[in-house]
């Protein structure tokens, strides 16, 4: 049925291009996730200011960015703002789309650990006679930091994977985009893809063992 | 004198069983009584859509054709120009009817039969970029469909230049509305192409303004490299739709204009 030979030395040829992919697949992801942590930051205090308006505009980005497609998001930095005539580069609308993605779920995170902290430890804050905002800042801060840090790590990874997605919008200098288009050109197909695949499942498992290990270091009792 | 007549049936018994009459994917094509074309129906005039969601095309009508002469019935398998070649691995299609150049690259990996259509290239490009010719996309942001003969060289022409940026799109559709948009400056597509998107007016500010000095893409129909029946058997359709005048009357249905010859000076093959 499957009838393919294997020619692995034309494929391994192009290893260092698709290195080179790999290198801008990993600052795209580790980009968007420092753009979305700090968004996510903000969208969480906006949804704690208590202010509608603020609140609402929180929870409008979140069910945008959790409950639509990452490539319909993506699209639409790309050729969806293109149609009002802001154009991003591919390289600008995948990092935009990837951090809108993660900002949503990244809020969610935060809301989640938040919910984990008791109520009563920022009213012991207020009660030493801190204000609201330091009472956050001091006491829940760093333990909804330290909660939301692991299940962050899944949205890292989630950020790699994403960032495959820029092809439809005319990225070719991350890794999908170097697979593909080496592919365009030899038409083996499936060296290819093997190899970007390994590449791509090597950085995720990177990614996660680097947060492990920071994750024990960082939050040492 | 039982034993050994048992003995000599036994031994023609397992000689049939363990080389059988081997058939080929010409003869698979044939007993299943369908014929699977991978075509890209992003692609108009060689592969669109109508109105009623039905595959139309010219390289809908040639597989059509090739069913005919087969005696089977086609079925069309949209494939975009990426999955081609996953498509033909996977034993999902049989032939690619798919605008497919033939480069020796790529003949490595599948069989391509002698061409049986051509294309020329030209540039098209949004009014507002200021580019008029060929010469004048250094430079700029340019885009094709990615996989395609024309993206290949326009990707190498931007490399030559060093300056300017390349983007390589999934579909044909997303290349003319980023041209549209003013995404990106211009485009090198196939002239019949250009011409189709230009016309149905869903692109607007966008026109084609010259000729790309690439040369002549031949396309031809592939299937898997070893399949030299039905290789051979591709290749005297191809021949007979040219003598047939069919060829002729369905370039004048989709594209008009003159013919394109198949055929290269010189040289044989």
């Amino acid at each position: 049925m499957f009838n393919y030979t294997f020619h692995w030395n034309q494929a391994l040829k192009a290893l260092p291009q698709l290195l080179d992919g790999a290198l801008v697949t990993l600052q795209i992801a580790l980009l968007s996730m420092v753009i979305g942590l700090a968004v996510a930051m903000a969208l969480t205090l906006f949804r704690l200011s208590g202010n509608r308006i603020l609140s609402g505009f929180t929870t409008a980005w979140v069910e945008i960015a959790r409950n639509t497609p990452a490539l319909f998001q993506i699209y639409m930095a790309h050729f969806g703002l293109g149609s009002f005539g802001i154009h991003l580069s591919p390289y600008t609308a995948l990092l935009v789309g990837i951090a809108f993605n993660n900002a949503g779920y990244l809020a969610e995170n935060f809301r989640g650990a938040l919910k984990a902290i008791p109520e009563t430890q920022a009213r012991a804050g207020r009660s030493l006679g801190m204000t609201p905002l330091m009472a956050f800042r001091y006491i829940v801060m760093p333990q909804m930091l330290r909660i939301a840090f692991l299940p962050a790590t899944n949205q890292a990874v989630w950020a790699i994977l994403m960032t495959s997605l820029g092809v439809t919008v005319g990225m070719n200098t991350d890794l999908a985009g170097v697979t593909q288009a080496l592919n365009a050109v030899s038409f083996r197909t499936f060296e290819f893809f093997a190899l970007a695949a390994v590449i791509y499942y090597l950085i995720a498992k990177a990614v996660t063992l680097a947060a492990r290990l920071a994750a024990t270091r960082m939050f040492r009792y | 004198m039982k034993k050994t007549s048992v003995l000599a049936f036994g031994l023609v018994a397992a000689t049939a069983l363990t080389s059988p009459a081997k058939a080929d994917k010409l003869d698979d094509i044939i007993a299943s009584g369908t014929l699977r074309c991978a075509v890209v129906l992003d692609f108009p005039p060689m592969g669109a859509r109508d109105e009623s969601n039905n595959p139309i095309g010219f390289d809908v009508d040639y597989c059509n054709d090739l069913a005919k002469a087969l005696g089977v019935t086609a079925e069309i398998v949209e494939t975009p120009f990426p999955e081609r070649i996953p498509a033909l691995m996977s034993g999902r299609v049989d032939v690619g009817v798919a605008s497919t150049s033939d480069t020796l690259e790529r003949a490595k990996t599948v069989g391509m039969t002698i061409p049986y259509f051509a294309f020329e290239m030209a540039v098209t490009a949004n009014d507002k970029s200021g580019v008029k010719s060929f010469e004048d996309m250094k430079g700029k942001t340019v885009g094709a469909t990615a996989g395609t003969f024309e993206a290949i060289a326009l990707e190498n022409s931007v490399k030559a230049w060093g300056a300017g940026e390349f983007r390589p799109y999934q579909t044909q559709a997303d290349v003319f509305l980023a041209l549209s948009q003013g995404q990106i400056d211009a485009t090198v597509s196939t002239s019949t192409v250009a011409q189709a998107n230009v016309k149905t007016g869903k692109f607007p500010g966008i026109s084609v303004v010259g000729k790309a000095p690439y040369d002549i893409d031949y396309v031809a129909l592939f299937t898997n490299r070893e399949e030299y029946g039905l290789i051979n058997y591709l290749n005297l359709f191809i021949n007979q739709q040219v003598r047939t005048g069919r060829y002729k009357e369905l370039y004048e249905k989709w594209v008009g204009g003159d013919v394109p010859d198949l055929s290269v000076g010189g040289v044989y093959r």
